[in-house]
């Protein structure tokens, strides 16, 4: 046995057994290279020069250090320069035949940091100088993989994809190695890292809501007119179902009813009328009347009915089974032969009964000065804001209502539950589920969510309430009533897009670590699946790598009755600006009733993987006959044919050969069935261009798309009618005081 | 004696001092000595890239303050690697089989040799497992890391006597616990 002889050891081991032992331990030295993965060779040195650059721009010069304290540092630069301009003299003097000064080579590019990059444009590097074309374009590295040709403009380098445009949601690192010379032959410092994120496919809906101001706000809307017979001083102003007369008390408690399109006022109660309502079928109107309620039969105009409780109604209302009326002590409907008491008030402080909402299920009622919804099917209150609140009106169906704040108009359920907040204003809500916003200078329409406000008219509209029909209302101007129909509204989005705008917000919120924000898009069992104390997701990441961005990776339309769509969300975690490794949620969101807003209802998440082991997924679009998956990297056309497929819910391979070009891998002939589920699988044998694997298999399930109906994003999603089931406004909203 | 391109690393290691952004040189030549290592210690292959990353970002940061004292800059990561391995692992121990990393394919002898050798060499490995951690440290070093006795010094924080004991009580203390072994040649 021949061993190498080690003198070090001589000394040591002088016994034949130890050397015998020594012999036998370098024999069982390490032969191979362990595993090594160069992407995390390479990924660490480039997060080593991030961070050394960072260290470099920091470095303190070496004269302060010289001369310190600080005060001696201006005198220490003195002499510095004096020693520079001396070396650069000497240089000058010595450099034989060159002649020059060799400057330091700047790297800088205006992409460089930058998060939303646009897709189809080159890499620009600018140097400060003349550099040698060929030794610098053999010294770019860029990951992720990808194919590239270079051009020169002066001292701008131009790297461009030569599959086209740059990759979606991907992060670029375009190194400039070391190997990188200067047309006089310098060298660079040290490699250089312009590092930027490219943005999505297309642009993703806007977070927050933005005012759209109306080409062109007018002073006259359509079919605008005076109702002459509404007094100054009427309230429990309202319209029949079918939104042809709008009723109303006289101050002189006279219950009327003018036509909506204008004409002679109708006296139906004479005096004595404190409240009023009328039935949802349109057919009856409750009067409450010096302490009694009188059911009056609209056609006959004869009462029908009278009803008279202990203790004396107050307000009235109607529900799906009939009249209802809040008293003293709590809110009564009708029984058998008596009364029944359906809640009751809470037993301390002053109450006042405000408002039943259209389908009745609820009360708001005034507790000292919290505004208070009263479920009268569970008897349980939930306080709305904070104290002061004025209740503003309800949803048509009953499910959602408005109240005022400092900040504006709340849209709440009626859980309490806050949908948006609206500019202030006098608000009223459409069966359309448009909101209507009046005020003394002008009238704008918005939607629940917040979204798509619109400014339809300047000018006086005080107190609009929108007619059943969702398209003329009437308000108050100068102490008249009026009546006017509205422009048709700005197009509705789409269920996917109302959905997506959900999940950018709760996203974003995430990503600024605002929790109590993101949790306001978390329905009950949205909150379980982020609830920390069950070991659910995490809500707000912390800590390092940190959560830098995200993207929508996928979405679709899963479900209708009610609304539902899945998501999957791709999270990217970076340490020192470099994305470093990533994980997926499926967000499964519901619209719910009455604010019609989504809100998440499931969440999962995938495991965590590290970046820069192979291509990665970073856009998959889905049409019913097609599905392109689109890459990071440029990747080997022959990896592709039998590595990208596509799986039915039975685990059934649809869909025919995948054609690859310019990063994108499409597959056709499909038949994607709305609301079916499929899944995305891209194996281990697909490599990107510089002969990388993908690290693992990748799965991502996905829905099928929505059928196409002419929507009005142009996607063909159903734009869907929330209040088709809704009951007629048969309640008024607070009534006008002025 | 110093080591062959001793003077260019020292050169390497003076501008990497006056300037992070040339660490990266440093890095490219001993980047694969020391994740070997490391792999070696810890035997998987995710911790052995989180703790090189450490490594090198700790000497990264450290590197203004790097004092020259003539002995290899790899003593100097090794320092730091021996450190970190000691903390993120003192706790936890090799999972894999050791036969996985240590070579045992010698070629020469009949076959029967062959093998009795390499379960010699199996257990002598498995034995070095289980010393203490300061002479499991020094004999990796020198065994496999084959640095020389000022170098361990360096790394282990300790005199060059002070290794010199760790080798001899581990060495000897690995003859007492395997037992027969075959004498030296």
């Amino acid at each position: 046995m021949s061993m190498h002889h080690d003198p070090e050891l001589d000394d040591i081991l002088q016994d034949g057994e130890l050397k015998h032992v020594a012999d036998l331990l370098r024999a069982g030295r390490m032969s191979e290279d362990p595993p090594l993965d160069d992407a995390f060779r390479s990924a660490l040195r480039r997060q080593l020069m991030n961070r050394a650059w960072g260290m470099g721009e920091r470095t303190v010069p070496w004269w302060r250090n010289a001369f310190g304290p600080a005060g001696l540092a201006w005198a220490g630069a003195a002499v510095g320069v004096i020693l520079i301009a001396a070396a650069v003299v000497f240089t000058a003097l010595t450099s034989g035949s060159t002649g020059s000064l060799t400057r330091d080579v700047l790297v800088t590019s205006p992409m460089n940091d930058q998060s939303a990059v646009r897709l189809q444009q080159p890499i620009l590097v600018n140097f400060n100088q003349p550099m040698d074309h060929a030794s610098t374009e053999s010294a770019v590295q860029i990951t992720p993989a990808t194919t590239v040709a270079f051009s020169w403009s002066a001292n701008t380098l131009s790297v461009q994809p030569t599959s086209g445009n740059l990759a979606p949601n991907t992060q670029y690192q375009v190194t400039i190695g070391p190997g990188a010379r200067t047309a006089s032959g310098g060298k660079l410092a040290g490699p250089k890292t312009i590092t930027f994120v490219t943005q999505p496919p297309t642009p993703s809906p806007s977070p927050t809501p933005t005012p759209v101001p109306s080409p062109s706000p007018r002073t006259q809307l359509p079919d605008q007119h005076q109702l002459p017979g509404i007094p100054t001083g009427a309230s429990d102003i309202q319209w029949s179902p079918d939104s042809s007369t709008v009723y109303f008390v006289t101050g002189k408690g006279a219950l009327d009813s003018v036509p909506a399109a204008g004409g002679d006022v109708t006296v139906l109660v004479p005096d004595g009328v404190t409240s009023a309502a009328v039935a949802p079928a349109g057919n009856r109107v409750a009067v409450l009347s010096n302490g009694k309620i009188d059911i009056l039969d609209l056609k006959a105009l004869v009462v029908t009915s009278e009803i008279s409780s202990t203790p004396t109604p107050l307000l009235v209302g109607w529900s799906k089974d009939g009249v209802e009326w809040a008293a003293a002590d709590g809110v009564y409907a009708e029984g058998t032969n008596l009364p029944v008491k359906l809640s009751s008030f809470p037993t301390s402080g002053s109450i006042v009964a405000i408002s039943f909402a259209p389908d009745g299920a609820h009360l708001a009622y005034s507790l000292d000065q919290s505004l208070q919804v009263l479920d009268l099917t569970t008897g349980k209150s939930v306080a709305l804001g904070l104290a002061g609140a004025q209740l503003l009106g309800w949803s048509p169906d009953g499910t959602g209502l408005m109240y005022s704040t400092a900040q504006g108009v709340v849209v709440s359920d009626v859980g309490g539950r806050t949908a948006a907040t609206l500019p202030a204003g006098e608000p009223s809500w459409s069966s359309q589920d448009e909101i209507l916003l009046g005020s003394d200078t002008d009238l704008w329409e918005v939607r629940p969510d917040g979204t798509g406000l619109t400014k339809l008219a300047e000018g006086t509209y005080h107190l609009p309430m929108w007619a059943p029909n969702g398209v003329t209302f009437i308000y108050i101007r100068g102490g008249a009533v009026f009546g006017a129909s509205t422009p048709a509204p700005p197009p509705r989005p789409s269920a996917l897009d109302a959905a997506a705008s959900a999940v950018n917000i709760f996203m974003l919120a995430r990503k600024n670590q605002d929790g109590v924000k993101a949790s306001a898009y978390l329905d009950e069992n949205g909150r379980k699946a982020y609830s920390s104390t069950s070991g659910g997701l995490n809500l707000v990441v912390t800590g390092d790598p940190s959560f830098s961005r995200y993207y929508l990776l996928t979405q679709s339309i899963t479900g209708d009755h009610p609304d539902t769509a899945q998501f999957v969300v791709r999270i990217v975690l970076s340490h020192d600006k470099l994305d470093v490794s990533t994980y997926e949620e499926t967000l499964t969101l519901v619209r719910t009733q009455g604010s019609q807003q989504f809100l998440i209802d499931q969440a999962a998440a995938g495991p965590l993987l590290t970046l820069g082991k192979g291509a990665e997924v970073v856009s998959v679009e889905v049409s019913p006959g097609t599905v392109k998956i689109t890459f990071d990297s440029d990747l080997k056309p022959e990896s592709v044919a039998t590595g990208v497929i596509i799986l039915d819910s039975k685990g059934k391979q649809v869909g025919g050969n995948p054609v690859y070009g310019n990063r994108t891998v499409t597959i056709s002939g499909l038949d994607l069935k709305p609301h079916a589920t499929y899944k995305l699988v891209v194996l281990p044998t697909v490599q990107d261009v510089g002969g990388t694997n993908i690290a693992a298999e990748y799965d991502l399930t996905f829905g099928g798309p929505a059928e196409a109906h002419g929507g009005a994003n142009g996607r063909g999603e159903q734009i869907p009618s929330p209040n088709s089931q809704a009951s007629p406004g048969a309640t008024p909203s607070p009534s006008p005081s002025s | 004696m110093s080591d062959p391109g001793r003077d260019d690393e020292s050169d390497l290691v003076e501008r990497a001092k006056r300037d992070p952004r040339q660490f990266g040189a440093l890095y490219d030549r001993h980047f694969q000595q020391i994740y070997r290592f490391v792999y070696s210690r810890v035997r998987e292959q995710t911790a052995a890239e989180d703790v090189t990353s450490e490594i090198f970002m700790k000497a990264l940061k450290a590197m203004p303050r790097y004092q020259d004292t003539g002995r290899p800059f790899a003593a100097w990561l090794y320092q730091i690697a021996v450190n970190a391995i000691a903390d993120r692992y003192r706790t936890l121990r090799p999972s894999s089989p050791l036969e996985e990393f240590h070579d045992l394919s010698i070629g020469g002898p009949p076959l029967e040799e062959e093998a009795a050798h390499r379960d010699e060499i199996r257990r002598i490995w498995v034995l070095v497992e289980a010393l203490p951690a300061q002479q499991k440290t020094a004999l990796v070093l020198k065994f496999q890391e084959d640095m020389k006795i000022e170098d361990i010094a360096v790394a282990m924080g300790k005199t060059s006597g002070a290794v010199k004991l760790l080798i001899h009580r581990g060495v000897s203390r690995l003859r007492d616990e395997a037992g027969t072994l075959r004498p030296a040649e």
